[in-house]
């Protein structure tokens, strides 16, 4: 049924989601290129795929998300790496890599954390790597979101909350964003007559560190609690190579995927308006221009 | 013509909240910080994103030729402002004899000199038709002598001393001057370590750096001689006004001793670790 022979890029692949997503990927015979910010934790995380699955086709990039110039550079770094091994194309990008922090803070282009690696690196990264993903059978982009994109909307007055930062609204911006970004995706995407499809993948709450990244005090405690309920990786990881691999997916037309099923998005997440408004700010705020 | 903003250590934590501030504001900016490509890029993302017009110049507010050649390149751009943010400063916290000599002067120059040599360059070339509008970067700890920052509080002093005394002086001639006076602030991981080190008083008393930038603003729009971010500081502040000196020096010097010691603690264990 799947054609498991894909190249793939994860980002955020050293841990969670994203290590179990490689792993499985790789596993499967797919070629998977994982990014990382710590040199030293993509160093380890390749070992350790390939100490499971040796002869695994895996390479990691280390970059920054959180700036722009180094989402750029991640790209051309996935064009170098794909080419030199003997690729023209793309078939999966998983933007998956995500961030939480307590406190407001500023990324060297002047954004809000969160909303710089959670909402803007997939949003320039899969700006950057559509020209590849054309050259695939069949390109698709998924994005890690969350059920926490439900019952929240975009404030626009003040949307990376300096005002009025408060981590948990951030954060279900962000991942709002998400959803936002996949359906505007598909939308121009369809109106351009290409066969990429985006999806957004819903993992449930999930045991993993993310909410020990930049955070402390009660959200720390809380998470430490929350995380122990949830489930392994394993499980949405699962669900994220049945996205990048199985047909089925794209034949059905929905975007919102939990436990290999389609789920209905929020409605704010599918308003036309409001996803053309967040694309166009957000290609401001990239510096893309005339498309 | 617009509002034009010119604003020191702008590549910085709090520098670049004032920039954005600015910038989401409508203002057209001059920014300056020592290193000039952390500049340039936020320079390039704040003109893509709110299409203020920004412009930018690397220099070492430390160094009288560094700042010689800064004032040069602002006059020959034919620059007229109306607003000063002078954000630049630093700390070297810890004991007051374990400091060199090249920390001791490079705290006076940039905290010190600096300020006062850019405020008094920057009101010649102040817009005639607008209220010119200042800015000096405080800190609470100007308010108490603080032990182990000794030197920083000291120098923050000044700045709030001056700058009452500046506003009150240039009262009718058109300008403002107020003095910002913020608790520690989560700018960088240091920062945000040093505020965990001080536990819970650390963090009630820090407030988001967004948030400080634009309630600045306000109150800079309106003339306002001090503010003091988070209803917690105001309160600590004013407990410190009524208390005697002495004492408030020796509560707070075992409460930063001890911070410090904590802050020390943890940085051998996570040498160790790693």
């Amino acid at each position: 049924m799947e054609n498991a022979d894909k190249t793939i890029v994860i980002t955020g692949a050293t841990s969670g989601i994203g290590l179990a997503a490689a792993k499985e990927l790789v596993l499967k015979g797919s070629y998977v290129i994982g990014t990382g910010r710590s040199e030293e934790r993509c160093r380890s995380a390749e070992q350790e795929i390939i100490g499971i699955c040796p002869g695994a086709k895996i390479s990691y990039l280390a970059a920054d998300l959180s700036s722009l110039s180094e989402v750029r550079r991640l790209a051309a770094g996935i064009r170098e790496t794909l080419a030199k091994d003997g690729f023209s194309h793309l078939d999966v990008l998983i933007n998956n890599a995500g961030t939480v922090s307590s406190w407001y803070v500023s990324t060297v282009d002047g954004f809000e954390l969160q909303f710089a690696v959670n909402h803007l690196a997939p949003f320039l990264l899969t700006h950057e790597l559509l020209p590849l993903l054309g050259r695939s059978q069949a390109g698709t982009v998924i994005c890690t979101s969350s059920g926490s994109h439900y019952r929240t909307r975009l404030r626009w007055n003040d949307i990376m909350l300096r005002k009025h930062y408060n981590t948990l609204l951030a954060y279900k911006q962000t991942k709002l964003a998400n959803v936002l970004f996949v359906t505007e995706l598909n939308r121009r995407l369809a109106a351009a007559g290409s066969s990429i499809k985006a999806f957004a993948l819903d993992p449930g709450l999930v045991n993993t560190d993310i909410g020990f990244k930049g955070t402390l005090g009660i959200a720390r405690i809380v998470w430490q609690f929350r995380s122990k309920g949830g489930t392994p990786p394993e499980i949405p990881a699962r669900s994220m190579a049945y996205l990048a691999l199985d047909p089925v997916p794209r034949s059905t037309g929905k975007i919102y995927w939990k436990d290999c099923r389609p789920k209905e998005p929020s409605a704010y997440s599918q308003r036309p308006d409001i996803a053309k408004r967040l694309w166009e700010l957000s290609e401001r705020m990239c510096g893309i221009v005339g498309r | 013509m617009g509002t034009t903003a010119f604003i020191t250590g702008a590549a910085g934590g709090l520098g670049k909240a004032f920039a954005v501030e600015c910038a989401s504001r409508g203002f057209d900016l001059f920014l300056t910080d020592i290193s000039e490509t952390p500049l340039s890029r936020l320079s390039d993302s704040l003109r893509n994103t709110y299409g203020t017009d920004v412009h930018c110049y690397g220099c070492d507010l430390t160094d009288a030729d560094s700042r010689a050649a800064l004032y040069a390149y602002v006059k020959s751009g034919g620059f007229l402002f109306n607003f000063l943010i002078n954000v630049a400063g630093l700390d070297f916290e810890g004991a007051f004899e374990e400091r060199t000599p090249d920390q001791i002067r490079t705290m006076l120059r940039l905290n010190i000199e600096a300020n006062l040599e850019l405020t008094h360059e920057l009101l010649k070339l102040r817009d005639p038709a607008m209220t010119f509008r200042i800015i000096n970067v405080s800190s609470l700890a100007a308010f108490y002598p603080m032990p182990v920052k000794a030197m920083y509080s000291a120098s923050k002093r000044f700045l709030l001393n001056f700058s009452r005394a500046l506003g009150e002086e240039l009262r009718s001639r058109n300008v403002t001057v107020t003095a910002l006076c913020p608790a520690g602030m989560p700018t960088t991981p240091e920062c945000i370590e040093a505020i965990e080190a001080q536990g819970f008083a650390g963090r009630i008393t820090t407030c988001n750096v967004g948030y400080v930038a634009s309630k600045t603003i306000d109150m800079a729009l309106r003339g306002k001689p001090v503010y003091i971010p988070g209803l917690p500081n105001r309160i600590l502040q004013a407990a410190g006004s009524i208390i005697p000196e002495s004492i408030v020096a020796r509560v707070v010097g075992s409460r930063w001793n001890a911070a410090h010691g904590r802050r020390m603690q943890r940085q051998k264990t996570f040498k160790a670790f790693s």
